[in-house]
């Protein structure tokens, strides 16, 4: 796979050069490469797509950008030093005396970074988009989440451009003349975006701390200077370096880059799409005017001419903006000492990156000359950027003008009113022309410097915290800025008649309705619930009665359930009930404990755990707490794909035999009420598909299900289909409570859209309605990746999904190294019938047959079987995929469903079968099925191929996520430690087989944890042989002590025992 | 310029329908000078000289200006004007009065002509400003002996405008340049603070804590120290940009930036007024484009 990145290449300004930027953009590919080094040019950059597939490529994806030509520009890379390979002594003695030079290769995005690295630059081939073009393209890259084929400097571009965005639909901008800056250079009228407005200086600070350092890694190539005839200390590593120091000159100020890029992107649209109009102007504006519509800017007037537009222009930003500066001026208002009436405004300096790294004025004035350290942050004349800030301030707030009269101020004094006047409207105009304030914390504005509460609740005596409707005790108070009082006391300070007052010892502004909404609040006489607790510290600045909570205090006994509620503490563990067969470990005794603590707050529960935890175990563990503590009366309802059914009884067989389990599936199911009625008697669980369930949805829902449990329950993902309504009607409560859960093993919190069928099925109220939810949440959280959405919805839903990994911590101590997974899947209705039919043609042919050949097909029939359980077409020999492929095989359908898990959490998985003819059937309809390629490791691929496939597996940073593998090609001597998953898609006699197979990942060098996933076909020669090779049967000892010999000597019933098709 | 100089003298060099209370006050002050002058025909006249386009140029080169205006005869006059030069003695007297106030050295590094500047240039006795017309020195190539002749008259209509394109244009016709100003400045106010801390060192009983400046070695870039930092990104859109709106009355660049501080070219004269309504017109279809953009994406 490849991986496109994109790269400004600023104007080459030279007399000719039409002296435009543009956006390169190439595409990582991995390959097979050779060290190599700069010569007298740099290297080509051996992993790229050639400017040809780049543009195919781009046309597949939908990137393809207008305005391009193919280019090669030099970018400075961290590389790895390798010595070139493969060559013998003698040659490389030979080279060494000819090519000092440094060799190696450059590193790709996402590759491990080795411990010695080293800058240098490489000629990289793609494609440079004109800046128009570019900012019309960047416009349509996605804004957030995480795009397999993007970089990530992509999403950095993408949000520059969506800052040049705004900065244009706000008008933040002037035109300028910039005068060349040598001879013949030209003078050109460019598009200059207004940085002085807090928002966007905070905004050049984010951006420019963020750098990806690839999106500004051109540099011209300088070829080493020193004496021609001496190529070779010319062409010496350090003789390179030192005349392309690309590694220590890496610019240090971000904000200064950062701030032209965005004058670059801006200048680009604005110029596009002026038109001039020179109607009416004097030659000096009509030049000008031209200028700022045409492509390259430039101006032709005389010298004197342009110096005064320049003059002027410059004069005319002035008024508003300085220059890009790593400080600025910054006032601090201090409240008045006790006693006191006047209000101290003390200056000081203050990085622009960190506003919490300031010295005082004294500091800036003594520092005279000296560069000044704020932190990290160097302030180059820290006097005049300080003054220059101050004359600004001048401008919007004139008070300051009595303090600035002596020639080294370090503060001033305001009245009351000036200082009311700073707090109220000029802090923010100072912060629009770039200087900073800072107020004291109580009057900082903001939400906590208005009239809110302050709230102390705890649960009353005799309750257990179990209900939501149930009423909390509590005390309560006002707050305005951090400091609590009484209506007295407002109705005091309101007397007062001014808006700046002192209370208990902190000043804070009082609003003109402050006195009348707290006067309405203490009238009401409200009480607050368990309810209103959760959701007042579910998100910060909710209200209670309109009026902001500041600050709320639970009890101890409050704060236990408000803190296992919003999981900030593990769920209590509730041991393995009486009558569960099975070991919990502890975190499924948490999961338990979690899931029957909503279950007490008839709150709806997603377990999301990570594949391979045992979600099944711990819903059938919970299903018997329940049954044990007799509070099982009514049947519960589980809901899954046909393709896990089987395993899910199973597993309840095996693990809760005292749960009465029945399917509700297959044609001889209840069609009627009272039929449904009588099966259902005495039965705790009902298993069904999503398919059943729908179209029986009537009569199922005639039932009083105490629960309804969905499994994968991405199932029901998109809210308009059927499906999806069926299975969220089925969950409304009935006559009595229904308890909800949902099972998946996908990330459910980070798939928005997937989100609001989900909590709708679990807590309908939660996320509103579909069409609120897709405003308030969805668009902005997908389409722009707005955090704060996010964390507000994060926080609504947090309460209910409990999703542990099987890298967390606390999960790594209770988990072995590998984890052996049965997959228990049955047979689609046709793998059915061509099973049977095989099963009873062949034996009636080998009771038939003579002895010598009977060897040989019982054999071929084992063989015919396991191939009809992955899937027909393989046993009917047939070489197509068609487009219904996956229908025909349960195995594939489960196959799938744990892919997706794995290859979403960004996993890689080796996939063994005996079958080669499978492994090319699989390649196709995986390839097909996921668009990536799938490579297939067989008995023909060559010495080499295997080679690459395998470096590839290993080493591409982008390299193929699955892997296929013959069990006999590959099931030996290979490294692939890069899977942490193994998937055994058909069953061998032989235990030790598969286990060598699974050692290639599982093996020194694996750094994570590996799933094994063994499938069985519930009911066929497979549980057969996993049954043999469980019990260790005798049988099982000589079929691995004397091969398949013994097959020969098998009767025929115990032939058909071992074939036959069994019904559970 | 709709308003010729009648009789009654009511004139602005502004050239435009603005009054002179939206003038600069350097602009007003040099009002002030030319309505102070006696003979009123001539002015008058040159009046109209400046209006029709007669001036075809005006250099500030060094401490002088020159300018060309188009008379009688075929080539244009060549017209110089200059003001006495402050000496350096002078300067430095300005120089230390400026530096007793932050505030203008404040202004002067902000852009802002500060309005009580001459009371730094007082200290030397001296003025930024000329006080009357004839501190204007000037020459001119044509035949008329009288000095001021109109066309030296014509340009002084023009130069009001003129100072506000650069207000510091002042300062060099007085022998400073702003940079040279600003530099002099901050190397004055050094010497200042250097006796200042000295004087309070040794009034002080207990030594002052020392200044935290030094020189540091440039710290490393973090991305050489991790290079993976080279591809990475993990910023989040800021929640500002999610929705892009337009701007609030008054919030544009042009209207906080003002009138253009370019001295209109009588011959073109709503020209300043034209440029910048366009580009305000401009200014709007294109943040409409802008936002139609951002949400092209939203589908």
């Amino acid at each position: 796979m490849s991986l496109l990145h994109a790269t400004w290449l600023p104007a080459i300004r030279t007399p000719t050069s039409s002296g435009r930027p543009a956006l390169l953009v190439w595409a990582d590919t991995w390959r097979v490469a050779n060290p190599t080094g700069p010569g007298e040019t740099p290297a080509i950059h051996p992993f790229t797509l050639d400017p040809k597939g780049l543009r195919t490529w781009l046309n597949d994806k939908d990137l393809l950008p207008d305005g391009i030509i193919d280019a090669t520009a030099c970018l400075t890379l961290p590389s790895r030093a390798i010595k070139p390979r493969g060559q013998t002594k003698l040659q490389s003695s030979i080279q060494d005396q000819r090519e000092p030079g440094w060799t190696g290769l450059p590193l790709q995005a996402g590759e491990p970074i080795p411990k010695q690295c080293e800058w240098w630059p490489w000629q990289v081939q793609g494609l440079a988009i004109e800046p128009g073009a570019a900012t019309t393209w960047l416009s349509k890259l996605p804004l957030s989440g995480h795009n397999p084929d993007l970089g990530e400097e992509l999403r950095w571009w993408s949000h520059l451009q969506r800052w040049a965005l705004s900065l244009i639909a706000r008008e933040r901008w002037l035109p300028q003349v910039e005068l060349s800056k040598g001879e013949c250079y030209p003078h050109r009228a460019r598009w200059v975006p207004l940085l002085n407005r807090e928002d966007d200086r905070r905004r050049l600070e984010e951006l420019a701390a963020g750098l990806p350092l690839v999106a500004t890694c051109a540099l011209p190539w300088r070829e080493p200077t020193g004496k021609r005839s001496n190529r070779i200390t010319r062409l010496r590593p350090e003789a390179m370096r030192e005349s392309n120091p690309v590694a220590s000159c890496r610019p240090r100020s971000g904000r200064l880059r950062v701030a032209t890029l965005l004058e670059d992107l801006v200048d680009a649209q604005l110029r596009k799409g002026f038109e001039p109009q020179t109607e009416g102007l004097d030659p000096l504006l009509t030049a000008w005017q031209e200028a700022l519509g045409s492509e390259n800017g430039v101006i032709k007037l005389p010298d004197d001419e342009i110096q005064r537009l320049a003059t002027a222009s410059n004069h005319w930003r002035e008024g508003i903006t300085g220059n890009v500066a790593p400080a600025r001026a910054c006032l601090e208002l201090f409240t008045p000492s006790e006693g006191e009436d006047l209000w101290e405004l003390r200056f000081a300096l203050q990085a622009e990156a960190d506003p919490a790294l300031k010295v005082p004025a004294g500091t800036a004035w003594a520092a005279g000359a000296e560069v000044l350290q704020l932190g990290e942050v160097r302030v180059e004349h820290p006097g005049e950027v300080l003054l220059e800030g101050l004359g600004r301030a001048l401008t919007v707030f004139q008070p300051l003008e009595r303090g600035l009269e002596n020639a080294t101020p370090k503060s001033m004094q305001l009245t009351p009113a000036e200082a009311f006047v700073l707090v109220r409207t000029a802090a923010n105009q100072l912060r629009d022309v770039g200087v900073g304030v800072e107020l004291p914390p109580s009057l900082s504005g903001g939400l906590a410097s208005r009239l809110g509460l302050a709230i102390n609740a705890e649960l009353s005596k005799k309750s257990r915290g179990f209900t939501l409707g149930e009423s909390l005790q509590w005390k309560w108070e006002l707050m305005i800025g951090g400091v609590t009082l009484t209506l007295k006391d407002l109705e005091r300070l309101a007397g007062k008649r001014s808006p700046l007052v002192r209370h208990k010892g902190a000043w804070i502004e009082l609003r003109p309705n402050d006195l009348k909404n707290a006067e309405h609040f203490c009238s009401a006489n409200t009480n607050i619930s368990l309810d209103d607790a959760i959701r007042l510290t579910t998100t910060e600045g909710d209200t209670l009665m309109r009026l902001p909570v500041h600050r709320f205090e639970a009890g101890p006994r409050l704060q236990g359930v408000l803190a296992q509620y919003h999981q900030q503490k593990a769920p209590d563990p509730l041991p393995a009930p009486e009558g569960f067969c099975g070991q919990l470990r502890p975190y499924q005794e948490r999961g338990l404990g979690w899931l029957s603590f909503l279950n007490r707050f008839d709150q709806g529960a997603c377990l999301a755990d990570d594949m391979g935890l045992g979600k099944t175990i711990q819903l059938l563990a919970f299903l018997q707490h329940l049954k044990t503590e007799k509070e099982l009366k009514r049947p519960v309802l589980l809901i899954a794909p046909t393709s896990v059914l089987t395993n899910w009884k199973r597993e309840a067989l095996s693990f809760t035999p005292n749960l009465e389990v029945q399917e509700h599936y297959g044609p001889k199911r209840p069609s009627t009420t009272a039929d449904l009625h009588k099966t259902l008697k005495g039965v705790d669980l009902i298993l069904t598909s999503y398919g059943l369930m729908q179209r029986d949805i009537e009569l199922l829902e005639t039932i009083d299900w105490q629960g309804v449990v969905i499994d994968e329950a991405q199932a029901i993902k998109n809210p308009s289909a059927k499906q999806s309504q069926a299975t969220r009607d089925i969950a409304k409560p009935g006559k009595n409570n229904r308890f909800r859960i949902a099972l998946t093993g996908t990330p459910v919190e980070n798939r928005v859209s997937e989100l609001w069928a989900l909590m709708d099925f679990l807590n309908p109220r939660v996320l509103g309605e579909e069409d609120f939810f897709r405003q308030r949440y969805q668009l902005p959280i997908e389409r722009y990746g707005d955090m704060s959405s996010l964390r507000d919805l994060k926080s609504r839903v947090s309460p209910f999904i409990l999703r542990r990994l099987k890298t967390d911590k606390a999960i790594i101590s209770d988990l072995p190294e590998k984890v052996e997974l049965s997959e228990w899947v049955g047979l689609s209705k046709e793998q059915k019938k061509l099973y049977r039919k095989t099963v009873e043609e062949t034996l009636d042919a080998i009771a038939t047959s003579p002895k010598g050949q009977r060897h040989g097909k019982i054999l071929g029939l084992l063989t015919r079987l396991k191939q009809i359980c992955n899937h027909p077409s393989l046993a009917l020999k047939e070489v197509v995929v068609s487009n219904d492929f996956i229908d025909h095989s349960a195995k594939l359908q489960r196959l799938e469903e744990i892919l997706e898990e794995v290859i979403e959490a960004g996993d890689r998985a080796l996939l063994f079968t005996q079958f080669a003819e499978w492994g090319h059937l699989l390649k196709i309809y995986l390839e097909k099925r996921w668009r990536f390629e799938v490579p297939f490791l067989h008995g023909s691929t060559s010495k080499s191929e295997r080679q690459a496939l395998v470096d590839r597996f290993q080493e591409d940073p982008r390299g193929p996520q699955l892997f296929l593998l013959s069990l006999k090609a590959g099931g030996v001597g290979l490294n692939l430690t890069r899977a942490s998953h193994v998937f055994h898609i058909d069953r061998w006699w032989n235990p030790a087989v598969e286990n060598q197979a699974t050692d290639r990942a599982y093996r020194i060098g694996q750094v994570n944890r590996v799933m094994v996933h063994k499938f069985i076909t519930s009911g066929s020669v497979e549980e057969k042989i996993d049954q043999m090779i469980r019990e260790k049967s005798r049988l099982a000892e000589d079929i691995i002590g004397s091969g398949e010999e013994w097959l020969g000597n098998l009767g025929v019933s115990e032939l058909r025992k071992l074939v036959a098709l069994e019904e559970n | 310029m709709t308003n010729p100089p009648a009789n009654n003298l009511n004139i602005t060099t502004a050239l435009t329908d603005q009054g002179l209370g939206e003038q600069p006050w350097w602009v007003e002050q040099w009002m002030e000078l030319i309505n102070s002058y006696r003979f009123k025909k001539r002015l008058e006249r040159a009046w109209t000289y400046a209006r029709e386009g007669n001036v075809t140029s005006i250099r500030f080169e060094g401490r002088r200006v020159h300018a060309r205006v188009q008379g009688t005869d075929e080539d244009p006059y060549k017209v110089k004007l200059w003001l006495d030069v402050l000496n350096d003695e002078d300067w430095s007297y300005v120089l230390e009065a400026l530096t007793q106030k932050a505030r203008w050295s404040a202004q002067l590094l902000a852009g802002i002509m500060p309005s009580d500047i001459e009371r730094a240039f007082a200290a030397s006795g001296r003025r930024l400003f000329p006080f009357k017309l004839q501190e204007v020195r000037s020459e001119c190539n044509c035949p008329d002996k009288a000095n001021p002749c109109k066309h030296i008259s014509a340009i002084y209509f023009l130069m009001g405008d003129r100072f506000s394109e650069d207000p510091f244009v002042l300062f060099q016709l007085r022998g400073r340049t702003r940079e040279k100003l600003l530099t002099d400045l901050a190397e004055q106010r050094r010497q200042v603070l250097a006796n200042l801390t000295k004087t309070t060192r040794q009034n002080s009983d207990h030594p002052e804590s020392k200044p935290i400046c030094y020189e540091l070695p440039i710290p490393t870039h973090p991305a050489i120290q991790n290079p993976s930092l080279w591809w990475q990104y993990e910023g989040n859109l800021n929640a500002d940009l999610v929705v892009i709106t337009p701007s609030l009355d008054g919030e544009g660049g042009l209207n906080a930036a003002g009138d253009l501080p370019l001295a209109e070219d009588p011959k073109f004269p709503e020209a300043r007024q034209r440029f910048l309504n366009h580009l305000h017109e401009q200014g709007q279809h294109l943040a409409q484009k802008a936002m139609l953009q951002a949400m092209a994406g939203d589908n």
